[in-house]
Parts: C-alpha cells; structure tokens; sequence
C-alpha cells in the first residue's frame, strides 16, 4: 500500500497542478485572447515563445530555470525585494516551472476557442453597448466554456506529469518539492516495484476518472483539435 | 439629421460615401451586391477600422477627424443578415443583452411591449438553436430595439429567409420600424422592400453614393445608374378609392388618376403606396383600345435618360402630377420620337401595392 511518503508526494503533485492550473488560466486568458486578436508583428515572436515548452527537453528548461532561480542568479535581487528569499529547492520554485512548462497546453486551447468564436458574436455585443470587459465576461467566456475545460484539464495533466523540470530544479525535498512522478522514479530505482505500481495504477485511475467525468458532462468535449 | 461622409480602402475597394437624409424614418440603402452597402453600414457602426471622414446621426458627432466613437458607445444597434443571437442565452437572455445601456424602468416597461409586437411571448425560454430562421430574426429586431439605440442599422434582415418567413416578417417590419422615433438605416437589393419600407434612398454603386434623398425624388432622377437598369422602378402615394369592379380596386393618385389593382383590403380613403417597374409601363401615341391592359394613362414625357442601356433608354413620364418611369427601347424611342414634352399615354402592365 502506499506509504505516508508516496501520500504526501500524491498531496504535492495534486496541489502543484491546482495552482499552477489556477494561474495558468488566469495568466493565459488575457495572452491567449491577445494572440487570437491582434494583428501586432510581435504575435509570431511571443507565440513561438510559448510554444518553447513544447518542444524542449524539460531539462533545459529545468537547467536555466535552475540558473535563474539560484541565490546568486540573475534575479536573485529582484526577488529579495520581493520578500522570495529562495525558488529553487522550494514549492514556489516548482510551481513557477510548471506555469512555464505547462503554459502551451493552456493558451493554446484558449487561443484555439477565441478564434473559433468569430467576431460576429463580439460585434453583436457591441453594438447593443457592451463594452470590452462586459465583451469577454459575458459572451467570450460564456462560449469558450468547452475551451477552458480542455485548457484545464490538459494544464493540470501536464503539471502531474512533469518530471525532468522538477528533477532540476525540485530538489526533490520530501514533503515540499518531493512529487509523485519522482516518488516512482525512486522507487524503481530502489527495486520497490509494488509501491511504484501503486503510485502508478493511483495516478492511471485518477486521469481516467477526470477524463470520463469531462467526456460524459460535455459532448463536444474533444483535448486535440484538428 | 444622419450626415454621412466616409471613406474607406480595403485592398482594390474603395468606399466613398457622402450623404444626408433626415433623422427620422427609413432610409433604404440601395444597390447591386457588392456596391459597399454592408461595408457603408458597418462603417456607420464603427464596426469597419480605419474609416475616415465624419458621421453625425441627430447631433451627436460619431466620426470625426479628431474623434472616433467606439461602437459600444455609440448608440446604435445593428440587424445583421443572419441573426446571430447569443448561443449561449434563451431568447428572454437574448432580449435582454442590450439593458446594459438601459435605465431598468424604461426596460421593463418596454420589453411587454417589444414581445407582444414582435410576438415572442411563446419563444421567451427556448434556445436560439430550436428557432425557425424567421424567428431568430424576430428576436434579433427585439434584441435591437430593447437597446434604445440612436439609429437602427439593418443589413438586409430578410434576405436569409424562406418565402414564408420572409413574408411574415415583412408585415412585422411595416409595423413596427416605419412609426419608430428613431431612424432607421435599412440595406437591401430587393426593390420590393424598399418600396414598401423606404421614406429614403440612398444609391450606392462600385462604393459610391449615386444618389440620395426623399424616394420618390431620388428614383426618377432618369440618368442616375439605378434608373438606368432593368431594376428601376417608381413608387406612387395614392388612396385607395370607392369604386370597384370584378376582383378589382380603384386607387387614386394625387393628382386624381384612377388605377385598377387586383381587389385590395383597405378601407376606402387608406393610403397606400403603388410600386411601378418602368419595364411594366410602355408607351403609345393614342390610347389603345380593346386593350386588356387595365392602367392606360395619358402622361407627358419629361425627360429621357442620356445613356443608352442594353438598347433601351429610359423616360420619366408626368402622370397628373406625379412621376413615372418607363423602359423603353432605343428602337421605340426613335419610332415615336419620344421626346421631352411629348404628350402620350402610359400603358401600366401591373402596378403592386406596397403598403
């Protein structure tokens, strides 16, 4: 069964992908409806930047992240002035990893539903004096419902997931940075197969259940657009 | 007073429109597809980026060279060709989108009022999706005149629909947008709408206004592009008469010419509108008889269009008073030597009651 280690590694796991799920789509919002809106030249440059994760090693990633983070990187001021004394080796450290890492899986489903949105529904709005804010509260998002469905559940998948950036900068500190996907690679690397077969069947049970939840609820439902 | 005069470049178009009709009542807009009415519509809505010039609708300046409203702020409400209702609000939330501009009060009042009219009572809690298109469209004029808008933009609201609907709706639009107190812009290419709905014309062709003014003025301007085509017509005010035959009604002109018309339903003394194509009204030097052809009027040519079009020309004809055009051939003009001053006699092959 699982030991009180893999359970507080399951409780990390989960409260890293919620919040970092939670900020991914309220920072992703605003980029992701910028993105489908503008016609600035810059698109291409902050859309490729966002890609990034996609196709880097998470190592990488995990390595200047690692540099940046440090008490004697580049930012290690600005954050003492933030009252931040340490990222790397902590859960702040992780959490702003996986906004990075996972930011692609959220604003691009995002970007995805704006577009298909069309401008008429924002034009029919406006002209019955809906302003901007009034715009996207009440018929952007209201239609975009199945796209934030989707950005959430593949944000919050690819936060549970992740391993070679936490392996970075993670530290791997039980109880704080200490995660489920480390917690199996540990395990088999000790040659304790039971108890990563249950860490495992544990995190195989809980996506299926989420994925079932969300296909039955919603029948247009779909994680990968063509 | 809407005053209109906007430029606007997208690519190898160019909109160039310069207008101004009064601020209250139908205006139509005009022309063949692809002349800049919707672009000209969208463009008064602040809908189109970068157009220039200035518009002002009733005193309040819109467009400017040192102001461009936004759209929200604007005071407009806009019937687009599909209905586009909210997917995601019932009817009643589709009504209501609008209130945001609203004081609550004036909103409660008016919404009973909106629904009996347009009769939505039953629609109010099904989805856009469960309506017919005649229906969503309904809901889309409500939609629009529960804003309280400045000026109503309509970009051919009927023109999706099926000739039922389109039927149906028409009877609706005749109540309700003709007695509104604010004005009305209304885009179509169907003569028979503007004939029953317009109090004013603006023509556009290839992104420029041709013509505008009251309609009656503005259709019989003989070399204008719109007199000029197949599509030309002319609308009579009249009042519908005493007497009657088999089937057939007498209406009045104002100058006291009596038409017969296909039996209509208003009472004695209604006024009502006649619209005449000019390539149903042919010309003879004396009065034919024997003639199955009901309308045979004695006219007088004004004018004759400069233009030779597709072999026809066409002539403006004063009928007791009131103006009529013709489309006659090049051939015939020159057979009768049609020309201004000319006294004749118009044979109207059919004349439809509008209103």
């Amino acid at each position: 069964m699982l030991s009180p280690e893999d359970l507080s590694a399951f409780a990390i796991s989960l409260r890293l992908a919620a919040v970092t799920t939670l900020i991914l789509l309220l920072l992703a919002s605003p980029l992701a409806w910028w993105l489908s809106q503008t016609r600035s030249r810059f698109r291409s440059i902050i859309e490729a930047l966002v890609a990034l994760p996609l196709v880097l090693p998470p190592t990488v990633l995990g390595f200047y992240l690692l540099l940046g983070l440090s008490p004697t990187g580049p930012f290690a001021g600005a954050l003492e002035t933030l009252g931040i004394d340490r990222l790397a080796f902590s859960f702040q450290g992780l959490v702003l990893g996986s906004v990075i890492y996972s930011l692609p899986f959220v604003v691009q489903p995002l970007q995805n539903s704006f577009y298909a949105l069309g401008k008429r529904p924002l034009e029919v709005a406006a002209t019955l004096g809906a302003g901007p804010l009034h715009r996207f509260i009440h018929v952007v998002l209201p239609l975009s419902k199945l796209g934030y469905l989707t950005a959430a559940v593949l944000g919050f998948a690819h936060t549970l997931g992740e391993f070679g950036v936490v392996l970075m900068i993670g530290g791997n500190i039980p109880g704080e940075t200490h995660v489920v996907s480390i917690a199996i690679y540990d395990h088999v690397e000790a040659l304790e197969y039971s108890q990563a077969h249950w860490l495992s069947a544990a995190l195989l049970a809980l996506s299926f259940i989420v994925l079932l939840v969300v296909y039955s609820t919603n029948k247009h439902f779909t994680l990968v657009r063509s | 007073m809407i005053d209109v005069d906007v430029q606007l470049d997208r690519g190898s178009f160019r909109l160039q429109a310069d207008f101004e009709v009064p601020g209250k009542g139908v205006t139509g807009i005009f022309g063949a597809s692809g002349s800049g009415k919707t672009t000209l519509l969208r463009a008064v809505a602040g809908l189109e980026e970068g157009a220039r010039g200035q518009i002002s609708v009733n005193d309040s300046v819109w467009l400017s060279r040192d102001a461009d409203i936004p759209v929200h702020r604007r005071k407009v409400a806009y019937v687009f060709q599909e209905a586009s209702l909210f997917p995601h609000l019932n009817v009643e939330g589709n009504l209501l989108f609008g209130r945001t501009r609203v004081n609550e009060l004036v909103h409660q009042f008016d919404l009973e009022e909106v629904i009996s009219l347009l009769g939505l009572k039953d629609l109010l809690h099904r989805d856009p999706e469960s309506l017919s298109g005649g229906e969503k469209q309904r809901v889309a004029i409500g939609r629009a005149l529960l804003s309280k808008p400045s000026l109503l933009l309509m970009d051919e609201p009927l023109s999706g629909l099926d000739h039922g609907s389109r039927k149906s709706l028409m009877l609706f639009l005749e109540k309700t947008i003709q007695s509104l107190e604010i004005p009305v812009l209304y885009v179509s290419h169907s003569s028979d709408e503007i004939a029953r709905l317009a109090a004013n014309l603006v023509l556009m062709k290839d992104g420029l206004v041709s013509a505008y003014g009251a309609i009656a003025e503005v259709l019989v301007q003989v070399d204008s592009p719109f007199a000029t085509s197949e599509e030309a017509f002319t609308v009579l005010e009249c009042r519908v008469g005493e007497g009657e035959d088999l089937h057939i009604s007498h209406i009045h002109s104002r100058g006291g010419e009596t038409l017969r018309i296909s039996k209509v339903r208003h009472g004695v003394g209604m006024p009502v509108r006649l619209r005449i194509q000019a390539r149903d009204v042919s010309l003879c030097l004396t009065r034919p008889l024997h003639s199955s052809i009901l309308n045979i009027l004695p006219a007088t040519v004004r004018a004759l269009s400069r233009q030779v079009e597709n072999g026809h020309r066409t002539v403006k004809l004063d009928i007791a008073g009131d103006n009529v055009l013709a489309r006659v051939s090049e051939y015939s003009c020159q057979q009768l030597t049609i020309c201004p001053g000319l006294e004749l006699f118009a044979q109207i092959k059919s004349a439809a009651l509008v209103t």
